[in-house]
């Protein structure tokens, strides 16, 4: 049930055999946690080493730092309640936090109609709130819950059909906001999901096609911001001269110089040129944290870096195997997809393989709502492991 | 069966995730490991601030050592480009140094727009800056981020505006020229000589700039240098001006000039003559002006207008030149300072009338005809071609009737010319039977208008009298070391043909070289056209024997670091000699037998001296005996001639005043004196007192005035140069009465 682990019996002394071994409370995936505890330490780190001299208006050095452990707290505090959940209990609430986010995402829409700007978040005071961060949540259990529905072995046409238009209302939102990072993220969410769940190859194909049709359209339409459209002439053009280039091109290259001057092994802890000096890679904590990595410790601290993602990452497959309902399975599949793909875009726009977009790197980055969306989703995966045996 | 696609899917998923993450690891490799170098030296480069040395250009001095060009220490402020990439930082920046440098940010930005400054260096946005304000500025480098105080070097003129002509100016490279410097090493916003000597030797006067490169770390400060070429400083060139001679040149002119124009005395100004009037057969004035000064008999006087001329002094035996003055003239330390547009078309207005030209050398660009001046060289020609012999006689009976068809005269076609009007008898002066030699002390036109005719039709070609002139240099450059001169012209049926079809010659012209052009040119008169240099260098050619020599400027160049002497001098004894040039150049030796050197030198003594001739009862002076009554032989003696170029419109106010004179039997000042007034009178009321001024004082009779240094520019001035003009002028004073219009 529900909060079962408050009800735990005192220790009895011999490891707790009272407990049976599916207790979720003994069901942690240990493994997962501590790659994703190091990922958080290597983050909070990394955001110490990039802000420490460069920000303009910074009191002190660990601002930004500081700043960042408030967030894992409160992340973990987060994570916590939702791994005490059992996630089928959440099939139910799905609806009403869908409906709850297309409601914000409108809602900042009209505020950027009305302050005439882009608008991804609601100021509230300290904290700044972005929908989109919550929409991966949200939309991933919509999402998971409609398509668990269907226990066969392919995706219906309706399904199919139904998963797009539940997927697709909140990923246009946040196009419009305008967000291509996150958006981004949502169609790999929904592609992942529908291969997972079994959708036919051409179907597949087909929003594929769709998608780029539509992001084409979008772009040429004017529709979408020409803030985003610059940021894809920059990446397309990096010895462009165009003023409204520059600062794009100017962040990309050098993003990509601090990574590859670290070399092997890199120029060291706090003494690489680039990140830890006044340097010229603005709001290098939040968008560039790997570049901080690479310059400051090199091809080998890279490897580390990922090689500790791919860990995690091959344990959310594992748990996707072991889940006792389809909707487990959906909802780790999900959170693969979406950790994958965004780990892929900011690694890629850091070494000059995809355009700028602005997404952080989960865990490492700089961002409140980016760490605590994370933190709760690895809190799903977590009790869909907690609760596989049930 | 359910599972194990989704497991296979699972798989698919599993897949991906490797591809992803490989390609990723694969980049990586690549950038961390094989690029790494080139990269890493991509972000030194843009660590890297270049810094511009530029060079000290060299000195100019004049013969004795006075400094005549110097360089003076400054500052220029830059900001370095990667600072103010960003169009707000730069606004924040401009504004921010646009109250301490009091330069406005429109400047700023326009420079930054502009393409002239190298977008690979800082870009400089004030010059000549006070040092403490440099100071002000780098030690705030918070406020003023990769704002720097570059060294830098600026003109000075100790001596302007003395011989402003000569040395030129500077300025920006202008478009047309951008290509032709970058060849050379430039940059855009370079200043190079564009008049003068500083034109002329720009090539040994810029010197190689340097460059020091300097490491610097993230916020723009040096952390150490990390190459340096030091710039090689300009060579010196020491003219052969003296500064002295060419200090009392300059306020001589300016001095006849403007008593010529200001002038009330009615026998020195320009007589309005009569005509007779077909209709009633009275005499009436010719021309009508409003102001008239009228005399006793009503005959109506003009002042002259006398804007401008110049003068040359020359030594003949080497071809140096000691002094060339042009009038009007200028300050050449305007173009020192930063001046506005509208300050520039004050001090020098594009004015369509040539007579307010300032940035012209007269002596080298003036286009001139050159009136009798010219006589001595067409007596060569006749001579040397056997036209005529130094006793072939004419009868000079005040005009000349042209020895063509008759039947052409009532068409248009000009038959008779007449000699100057002889203010004795008010006609016509009529000189009798002349030869060559008493043709040119007397000046009679009609004996050189004969020449002019027997010439003609000695060449079918036309052109005899023209090509024997060239053999003085005239109608070609002298080659002289100064930019922009005017190569003079020859009249020629292709010159006519050009002439026509510009506009300057009337259609109905006939293009061919006809009688009439020859005669004109035996004169001096018609479509000749030559600079008071060339008639320098003719007359030099005469005086020493034939020897066609190369005018030039330049003395010597130095090694750079001529190191001062006295105040104002440098010393040149203490200096390293890299070229001299005081060798003579002789460019043509012209076939010059005594038999034909004698009577055209015995003239032009008697020109100076006397005697005229006498005929028909009457004594008729030589041109310049009365000019010269009082002039001291015996300590310089001297020959000449003098010349009154015919003004636009036969109007006589318009005629200029030409005299050319060189010494004789004095091999320590072997100088030839050139003078031209324009619209000034007969040769002898300007030029002539002029050159015996030149003459008295080069015999050690006018006591010339030491040259000081200037005293500082004053920017609010309204005149292009204050006036200078003789503190004793009574040299110039003298007896001008019965002087003839030759």
């Amino acid at each position: 049930m529900a909060f079962s682990v408050l009800n735990r019996k005192p220790d009895s002394g011999l490891g707790n055999v009272r407990s049976s071994p599916g207790d979720p409370s003994r069901n942690v995936d240990w493994i997962l946690l501590l790659g994703q505890s190091i990922l958080v330490v290597i983050g909070c780190l990394t955001v110490y080493s990039a802000s420490r001299t460069k920000g303009v208006d910074q009191p002190y050095e660990f601002l930004f730092a500081q700043r960042q452990v408030v967030f894992v707290i409160i992340g973990a505090v987060a994570m916590a309640f939702v791994m005490s959940l059992d996630y089928g209990w959440l099939r139910e609430r799905a609806k009403f936090f869908y409906g709850l986010t297309i409601v914000s995402l409108v809602l900042v829409f009209l505020l950027a109609k009305v302050s005439n700007g882009a608008q991804l978040s609601f100021d509230l005071g300290p904290i700044n709130l972005q929908p989109a961060e919550f929409a991966k949540v949200t939309v991933l259990l919509a999402l998971a819950a409609f398509l668990s529905e269907d226990s066969s072995d392919s995706v219906s046409y309706e399904r199919f059909i139904g998963a797009l238009w539940l997927g697709g209302i909140p990923t246009v939102l946040i196009i419009l906001q305008p967000d291509l990072g996150s958006a981004s993220v949502l169609v790999a969410l929904i592609m992942g999901l529908l291969l997972v769940a079994g959708a036919k190859a051409k179907y597949i194909a087909m929003i594929t096609l769709l998608a780029l049709t539509t992001v084409g359209a979008a772009v040429l339409s004017g529709l979408v911001n020409s803030y985003q459209t610059t940021r894809i002439r920059a990446w397309l053009n990096p010895n462009s001269t165009d003023e409204n280039l520059r600062s794009f091109i100017f962040q990309g290259k050098n993003a990509l110089r601090a990574t590859a001057t670290g070399g092997l092994t890199g120029k060291g802890w706090l003494t690489a040129p680039i990140t830890n000096t006044k340097g010229d890679i603005p709001v290098q904590w939040a968008d560039f944290p790997f570049s901080a990595i690479g310059e400051q410790f090199g091809l080998l601290g890279c490897a580390v870096l990922i090689g500790l993602f791919g860990i995690v990452l091959f344990r959310i497959w594992r748990i996707a195997h072991l889940s006792r309902d389809l909707l487990g399975t959906y909802i780790c599949a999900g959170v693969f997809t979406m950790l994958l793909w965004q780990v892929f875009q900011n690694v890629a726009m850091t070494l000059g393989l995809m355009p700028i977009t602005g997404l952080p790197m989960p865990f490492i980055s700089y961002g409140g709502s980016g760490i605590v969306t994370y933190f709760v989703l690895f809190g799903l995966v977590q009790s869909v492991h907690m609760r596989r045996m049930r | 069966m359910a599972v194990d696609k989704r497991a296979a899917r699972l798989g698919a998923l599993a897949l991906v995730s490797v591809i992803l993450l490989g390609a990723i690891g694969a980049r990586l490799w690549f950038l961390q490991t094989v690029q790494r170098d080139a990269l890493q030296n991509q972000v030194l480069t843009s660590q890297r601030r270049t810094q511009m040395l530029p060079a000290e250009r060299g000195r100019i001095f004049d013969a004795q050592g006075r400094i005549l060009a110097d360089n003076r220490r400054t500052i220029t402020v830059t900001v370095d480009r990667a600072v103010i990439r960003r169009s707000s930082n730069r606004t924040t920046l401009f504004t921010r140094l646009s109250g301490i440098l009091g330069v406005p940010v429109e400047e700023m930005e326009r420079r930054w727009e502009s393409g002239r400054y190298s977008q690979y260096l800082p870009l400089p946005i004030a010059e000549d800056v006070a040092e403490d304000t440099v100071l002000r500025i780098e030690s705030r480098s918070e406020d003023y981020p990769g704002v720097h105080g570059d060294e830098d070097w600026a003109r000075v003129y100790p001596y302007a505006p003395l011989a402003s002509h000569v040395i030129g100016y500077m300025g920006l490279i202008l478009k047309e020229q951008e290509a032709q410097y970058k060849a050379l090493g430039y940059q855009n916003d370079d200043t190079v000589g564009q008049f003068g000597i500083e034109k002329s030797m720009e090539s040994v006067l810029h010197g190689t700039p340097g460059q020091v490169v300097y490491e610097v770390d993230t916020a723009n400060r040096v952390v150490r240098e990390v190459s340096r070429i030091d710039p090689v400083p300009g060579k010196d060139v020491q003219l052969t001006i003296d500064l002295k001679m060419q200090q009392y040149t300059e306020r001589l002119l300016e001095t006849q000039l403007e008593a010529k124009r200001q002038t009330t005395d009615i026998k020195a100004m320009a007589k309005n003559p009569r005509v007779k009037d077909p209709a009633d057969g009275q005499f009436k004035p010719k021309f009508t002006n409003e102001h008239w000064y009228v005399d006793d008999v009503g005959d109506q006087y003009l002042p002259y207008p006398a804007p401008a001329g110049s003068m040359v002094i020359q030594n003949y035996r080497t071809g140096q030149i000691v002094a060339m003055a042009s009038y009007p003239t200028f300050d050449n330390r305007w173009f020192t300072i930063n001046l506005t547009g509208a300050k520039f078309k004050q001090l020098f207005p594009n004015d369509k009338n040539p007579d307010k030209s300032i940035l012209v050398n007269r002596a080298i660009q003036g286009q001139y005809n050159m009136g009798s001046t010219f006589k001595p060289f067409v007596a060569y020609a006749a001579m040397l071609n056997g036209v005529i012999t130094k006793d072939t006689v004419y009868t000079d009976v005040g005009s000349y009737v042209l020895n063509i068809d008759k039947s052409l005269c009532n068409e248009g076609v000009r038959c008779e010319y007449f000699n100057a009007i002889s203010s004795g008898t008010g006609k016509p002066a009529e000189y009798g039977p002349v030869r060559v030699e008493d043709a040119l002390a007397v000046s009679s036109d009609a004996f050189f208008y004969r020449i002019g005719e027997l010439m003609h039709e000695a060449d079918p070609s036309r052109n005899l009298l023209g090509n024997t002139v060239r053999l003085f240099g005239f109608g070609a450059d002298t080659g002289i070391d100064l930019p922009y001169e005017f190569n003079g012209r020859i009249p020629t049926s292709e010159v006519k043909k050009e002439l026509i079809a510009s506009g300057a010659l009337k259609k109905t012209e006939s293009p061919n070289l006809l009688l009439g052009d020859n005669v004109q040119l035996a004169i001096g008169q018609g479509l000749l056209a030559a600079t008071p240099m060339q008639l320098a260098n003719a007359y030099s050619t005469l005086a020493n024997g034939g020897f066609l020599l190369r005018p030039h400027i330049v003395k010597a160049i130095w090694q750079p670091g001529v190191p001062d002497g006295f105040p104002g001098y440098g010393d040149f004894s203490k200096a390293t000699l890299v070229t001299s040039f005081d060798a003579p150049e002789v460019k043509q030796q012209l076939e010059l037998p005594s038999s034909i050197a004698n009577p055209i030198v015995r003239g032009l003594t008697r020109v100076i001296r006397g005697p005229g001739t006498v005929y028909k009862g009457y004594n008729h002076d030589t041109t310049g005996f009365t000019v010269f009554a009082n002039y001291p032989y015996d300590s310089l003696n001297i020959a000449g001639k003098t010349g009154t170029a015919q003004g636009a419109m036969s109007k006589p106010w318009f005629d200029s005043s030409v005299f050319a004179g060189f010494s004789l039997n004095a091999p320590d000042k072997p100088y030839t004196v050139v003078s031209y007034l324009e619209k000034a009178g007969y040769g002898a009321k300007a030029s002539a007192p002029a050159v015996k001024c030149v003459f008295e004082a080069l015999a050690g009779q006018n006591v010339l005035d030491e040259v000081q240094m200037s005293d500082p520019l004053d920017p609010t001035s309204l005149v292009p140069a204050p006036s200078n003009t003789l503190a004793d002028s009574t040299c110039l004073n003298g007896k001008y009465d019965n002087l003839i219009r030759d």
